[in-house]
């Protein structure tokens, strides 16, 4: 019984002997293949983990170079808004001139011819007057009545005012053509100084908008400056934005001025237009150069009126546009463009708009 | 009735081990006779003196299994380097057992050998469920699938798990009745008035850069996005050799649904890598991987599935297939696969199943069967 008993626990020992070292040999070939299998994981996942790391680079220049896209669509789009709005400014501004021209020059031409006539005409009447010491007594109190004697004094300075006038008009006429441009060849040499009394011209109506508010004081110190190859037309768009800006920044201002100074630094023309306004704080100035902003209400600023300025300077003309402000002195805005365009530069920076365009 | 008896050893001297299993279903069977069963075995067994034993025990039964990675059942839960037996006697279910010899030179013609033998021996002209535990490494699985589906039919239920040899890839062994074969299929056919319904999940996602296939041939891979197969693996391995742990998602372009196919060896001078089932050339595909915690997670997805669309009040037993690459995931953690799915059985439910080298099953009711790989699929079965 005994003997039996040893026996079965034999046997159970034997088989638990069997059972543990197959455990054991499995175990062995087991811990191998899990070590395996994380020496994969490991490497799996710093693969991925490169993996992503690339595709966030990636993403992010994509991302990059679609916000520039985007910047470059916008700055496109507002120099197309900006030139269309120009150019119909300008085919307005030169039809007006155009209608006005032919009707002021009769009315220019024929006051000399009315005035040699109204002098023959009161001669003719003094001479009417000696001969007739004695006139019908009707004629008396009509004399009276129409003052002949004023008539005779103030018909001359009318005459002359009328002149003056009429010449005035022929002036902003030719203003008026001179800032569309629009009868001359896009790039040519100019007298920038005559862009800038243009732009002056058109803008004098502004220079005094509020009845209680003081006019504004136009300073200009023009130094002799070469005639400058350019686009013409396209720089006055700027002057106009750029005074339109400073006229805006001066209202509600004491003793509001808007200086514009000349002068030629090397192969540069400088024009600097400033104002002494209230000043523009520096984040504002960081972004005035940015399409679509602006810091006017609704409805009365696109925001593309620096930003268009800046690309025809800079981009068009490979010149500079720089703005300093401080609200004690008010705002400058500094344009430096060369004397001479640059035609090779500015045919890649047309070339470049082109192949942008075709993608 | 439908009676399942199981058996189940951890012996790993032949003699012992099956002279335990055989008395564990004896006193279980409580005198019944079975008619049929299926035996999971570890790779190092004497298979053949195994087989010799339940014919022994029980002349003439329809027997099928094949050798497994690990094996698990209601008896002993999971273990490795097992044996396991699960037995069926029933009087309103007919099975029979057929074997296909051959799938190497001609998967289409075993598969019809397997199913016309099966069906010659049975009395009834319907039959409802197909079993089966090929060959995995002469043979391309989708091949054997398709031929069974040929002579089945496209939607017939056929389950089940391809024969696999613990991770080495060299040898796997097929059995029916007393013979231990290889480069076969052996299939048991289910006929009457068997109840059932199964579940399959998964548990691996696609992970890094997707590519194409762009030369591939049955089950090796030559070419991803036209440079060498293995260079793809190799960027992401280390060069360390392809394993079923880390299968290629096959992506659905449209849906973005996958399927994986686990890779078992490589070679190093073509570059080319040998899969457990075929890979389709212009396949999108991505590296996959699994958490430990996915694996567990899907093992109950799996028996929730098909426990409830069980069309009966309850199931008598369960046949588990899951791929051998949860348990190389989840190592010490396996067993508790086998727990999450016994724990949403009752008790009374004999539960038997292995690890594979690939799983068959249908993803939902009434589709086609499928070939997975690092799937845990249950086969819940009874007669009421």
């Amino acid at each position: 019984m005994e003997a039996q008993k040893y026996e079965q626990k034999i046997k159970e020992l034997e088989k638990t002997n069997r059972i543990l070292q197959k455990k054991l040999e499995r175990s062995q070939q087991n811990q191998i293949l899990l070590e395996e299998s994380n020496d994969k994981k490991e490497s799996l996942l710093k693969k991925v983990i490169t993996e992503l790391g690339e595709s966030k680079l990636v993403l992010e220049q994509r991302s990059q170079a679609l916000q520039d896209l985007l910047q470059n669509l916008q700055a496109m789009q507002a120099q197309l808004i900006e030139s269309e709005k120009m150019s119909a400014l300008g085919v307005m501004v030169a039809g007006v001139a155009h209608e006005i021209n032919n009707p002021i020059g009769f009315i220019y031409g024929n006051l000399n011819h009315v005035s040699e006539y109204a002098e023959d005409l009161f001669k003719l009447l003094e001479c009417y007057q000696k001969s007739c010491s004695n006139p019908i007594s009707e004629l008396e109190p009509e004399i009276e009545k129409i003052e002949l004697d004023f008539i005779k004094e103030d018909f001359p300075k009318l005459l002359n005012s009328m002149k003056i006038g009429a010449e005035r008009i022929k002036q902003i006429i030719l203003s008026l053509r001179n800032f569309s441009r629009l009868d001359e060849a896009e790039i040519k040499d100019v007298d920038i100084h005559d862009g800038l009394d243009s732009t002056l011209m058109i803008l004098q109506n502004q220079f005094k908008t509020q009845s209680n508010s003081p006019e504004i004081q136009i300073i200009k110190e023009y130094n002799k400056l070469p005639r400058i190859e350019c686009y013409a037309g396209q720089l006055n768009q700027v002057f106009m934005n750029i005074i339109a800006n400073a006229i805006d920044a001066l209202e509600k201002v004491p003793n509001p001025q808007i200086k514009i100074s000349t002068e030629s630094q090397g192969n540069f023309a400088i024009i600097i237009i400033s104002d002494n306004g209230m000043g523009i704080n520096p984040e504002v100035q960081k972004k005035i150069f940015n399409p679509f902003f602006t810091t006017k209400p609704v409805g009365k600023g696109t925001g593309l009126g620096l930003s268009t300025s800046y690309q025809i300077i800079v981009d068009k003309h490979q010149g500079k546009l720089e703005c300093h402000s401080n609200p004690e002195f008010g705002t400058e805005f500094l344009i430096s463009i060369p004397l001479k365009y640059r035609r090779e530069l500015g045919k890649a920076s047309e070339r470049e708009e082109g192949e942008e365009g075709e993608e | 009735m439908f009676r399942v008896a199981v058996g189940h050893s951890n012996d790993p001297d032949s003699d012992s081990a099956i002279e335990e299993v055989l008395e564990q279903c004896l006193i279980s069977l409580a005198g019944e006779v079975p008619a049929a069963g299926i035996l999971f075995a570890a790779i190092d067994f004497e298979h053949s003196l195994i087989l010799q034993e339940i014919n022994r025990a029980f002349p003439g039964i329809e027997l099928i299994g094949c050798t497994s990675d690990a094996e698990m059942s209601s008896v002993l839960e999971f273990e490795e380097d097992s044996l396991a037996l699960m037995l069926f006697c029933s009087d309103e279910v007919e099975i029979r057992a057929g074997i296909g010899r051959g799938l190497s030179q001609d998967a289409v013609t075993a598969t019809k050998q397997a199913v016309e033998q099966a069906q010659a021996k049975s009395s009834l002209k319907s039959h409802q469920l197909c079993l089966t535990t090929p060959e995995s490494l002469t043979a391309d699985g989708v091949s054997i699938i398709n031929g069974l589906k040929l002579e089945l039919g496209e939607k017939f239920p056929i389950l089940g798990g391809l024969a696999c040899d613990s991770w080495k890839f060299h040898q796997s062994y097929q059995f029916f009745q007393t013979e231990v074969l290889s480069d076969s299929v052996p299939i048991l056919l289910f006929s009457g008035k068997l109840l059932f319904s199964y579940g399959v999940a998964n548990g691996w996602v696609p992970i890094g850069r997707k590519a194409v296939v762009t030369s591939s041939e049955q089950n090796i891979l030559y070419e991803i996005d036209n440079q060498p197969a293995l260079n793809f693996y190799d960027d992401y391995f280390a060069g360390l050799t392809p394993s079923p742990e880390y299968p290629l998602a096959i992506l659905d372009p449209q849906t973005n649904e996958f399927y994986t196919r686990a890779p078992y060896n490589c070679d190093r001078e073509s570059k080319s890598i040998y899969y457990l089932a075929q890979i389709p050339e212009q396949a999108v595909v991505q590296i996959a991987q699994a958490s430990r915690e996915d694996i567990l997670a899907a093992a109950k997805t799996s028996i929730t599935k098909a426990l409830n669309s069980y069309p009966g009040t309850q199931p008598q037993a369960a046949l588990f297939f899951s791929c051998l690459a949860r348990h190389q995931l989840l190592g010490t953690r396996t067993k508790e696969e086998y727990d999450l799915a016994q724990d949403s059985l009752s008790e009374a439910v004999q539960s038997c199943g292995f690890y594979t080298n690939g799983e068959i099953s249908p993803l939902q009711n009434n589709t086609p069967s499928r070939l997975h790989h690092d799937t845990f699929v249950t086969l819940l079965l009874g007669v009421g």
